[in-house]
């Protein structure tokens, strides 16, 4: 079995308009073997942006807390908050400083840049950088979510039928994979607001 | 794979799909035949009439299916002069299981999925693996593009998925045309991010009238 499929795992993120969702499963396993039901990948780094971490679960936390500490140092050089494009190099960045001994994760970062223009891209293990316009996704389950958002997505969509469109596509996918499920994390962020709900979808 | 004197497979990609309606099936599939990065043909046909009312789509290794469709269609005019009608789509679904499982320790490389009518009309879908598995759904995909396209199927015919237990009614309640136009959107996901499918769509739909072709373009890219 390939290390990035020892935890299971599913992350999705899709451009709406003005706004932007991001997505995971719940499940946290060892191999077969269910571990937690409740396990987070999709973590805050300032109000307007986001990273999902994909993958081996013990890098995704140690990863997210290195880019936590980063930006934290940035916030205070920088007295701003970070812009997603930055952002996303750095991720990059650190990921291939570990280029021949790399972190098995693949991160799926969206913000609001900008104008409060939407941003996502996701990059490899290595840190290969792909924006995207429409949706990105990564784990375990990522050819199902291919399938599912390039059939169910459309461009410009608000956030209430961008959470909906998110939520089928997410639900769908992991519901054909057995490492990735038991419910989903959806957060949908607006220049206004981040609204975060708990679906709750085949409990296997 | 292709250093080891002794490999004898080969994948020549493609999808196949199937909805069983409650009067009629639609059996699909691309017409594309690759090997490694490079296309062979664009306009190889994956699918196969065995009967008046039986159709079989199948995806994987073409020197092992092409096989496999003669050795059925063989067995299936053996079964007209023995028994003085058509093979019905259920009979044929048991014969390709035990076809397959014949070779179960030298298998044909080959992921089929068998659509027709059964004896009462009723529309029928039947999914295998390799070795002759096979259980009869509302609806399946097999091929390198199959786990694009199963969830979205999963999701817009929620009723005959063999994912709900108790198994429900394995058909689906859409009307032969919101089926064919369901296949061609899948279809058209699969080709955007798969790389062994497009080219064309080939289309075939069965039902009390008889058997319909149609053939719809696809990326080529």
């Amino acid at each position: 079995m390939s290390i990035f499929e020892y935890n299971g795992s599913a992350v999705v993120a899709m451009v709406g308009k003005n706004c932007f969702a991001i997505a995971c499963d719940r499940r946290l396993g060892v191999q077969l073997q269910t571990v937690a039901t409740d396990f987070r990948r999709v973590f805050k780094v300032h109000d307007k942006l986001y990273i999902g971490l994909s993958g081996l679960a013990t890098d995704a936390q140690t990863l997210y807390q290195k880019v936590v500490f980063r930006h934290k140092l940035y916030q205070l050089r920088e007295e701003r908050d970070m812009k997603p494009q930055t952002f996303a190099s750095l991720v990059s960045t650190l990921l291939y400083e570990k280029r021949f001994g790399p972190y098995f994760c693949q991160p799926v970062i969206a913000g609001l840049g900008d104008d409060d223009e939407p941003f996502i891209c996701t990059t490899d293990c290595l840190g290969a950088k792909e924006l995207a316009k429409d949706f990105v996704v990564s784990g375990t389950a990522s050819e199902s979510l291919y399938g599912a958002c390039e059939s169910m997505y459309k461009p410009n969509m608000e956030p209430e039928e961008l959470f909906e469109t998110i939520s089928q596509a997410l639900q769908a996918s992991v519901d054909r994979d057995c490492l990735s499920g038991w419910g989903g994390y959806v957060l949908v962020v607006t220049p206004t607001e981040v609204r975060e709900r708990v679906i709750k979808g085949r409990m296997d | 794979m292709s250093r080891r004197g002794d490999w004898v497979y080969e994948n020549n990609g493609g999808t196949c799909v199937a909805i069983a309606g409650a009067d009629y099936c639609v059996v699909a599939a691309d017409t594309r035949l690759s090997v490694g990065y490079n296309i062979l043909t664009r306009d190889h046909s994956k699918i196969c009439e065995l009967a008046d009312k039986c159709v079989l789509a199948s995806s994987g290794f073409q020197g092992d299916i092409k096989a496999l469709h003669k050795n059925l269609a063989a067995r299936e005019l053996l079964y007209q002069h023995q028994h003085n009608k058509r093979m019905s789509c259920p009979a044929m679904a048991q014969l390709l299981s035990n076809t397959l499982y014949y070779k179960r320790f030298f298998p044909y490389y080959a992921f089929n999925v068998l659509g027709g009518l059964d004896s009462e009309g009723k529309g029928c879908v039947f999914t295998y693996d390799a070795v002759g598995s096979y259980e009869r759904t509302g609806y399946s995909t097999q091929g390198t593009g199959s786990s694009l396209i199963m969830p979205v199927l999963d999701n817009q015919l929620k009723s005959p998925s063999p994912l709900l237990l108790p198994a429900k009614d394995a058909v689906t309640p859409l009307s032969e045309s919101e089926a064919v136009d369901l296949v061609k959107d899948v279809f058209a996901s699969a080709t955007e991010r798969d790389i062994y499918t497009g080219d064309k769509l080939e289309i075939v739909v069965i039902n009390k009238a008889g058997m319909k072709r149609e053939y719809i373009d696809l990326r080529k890219d």
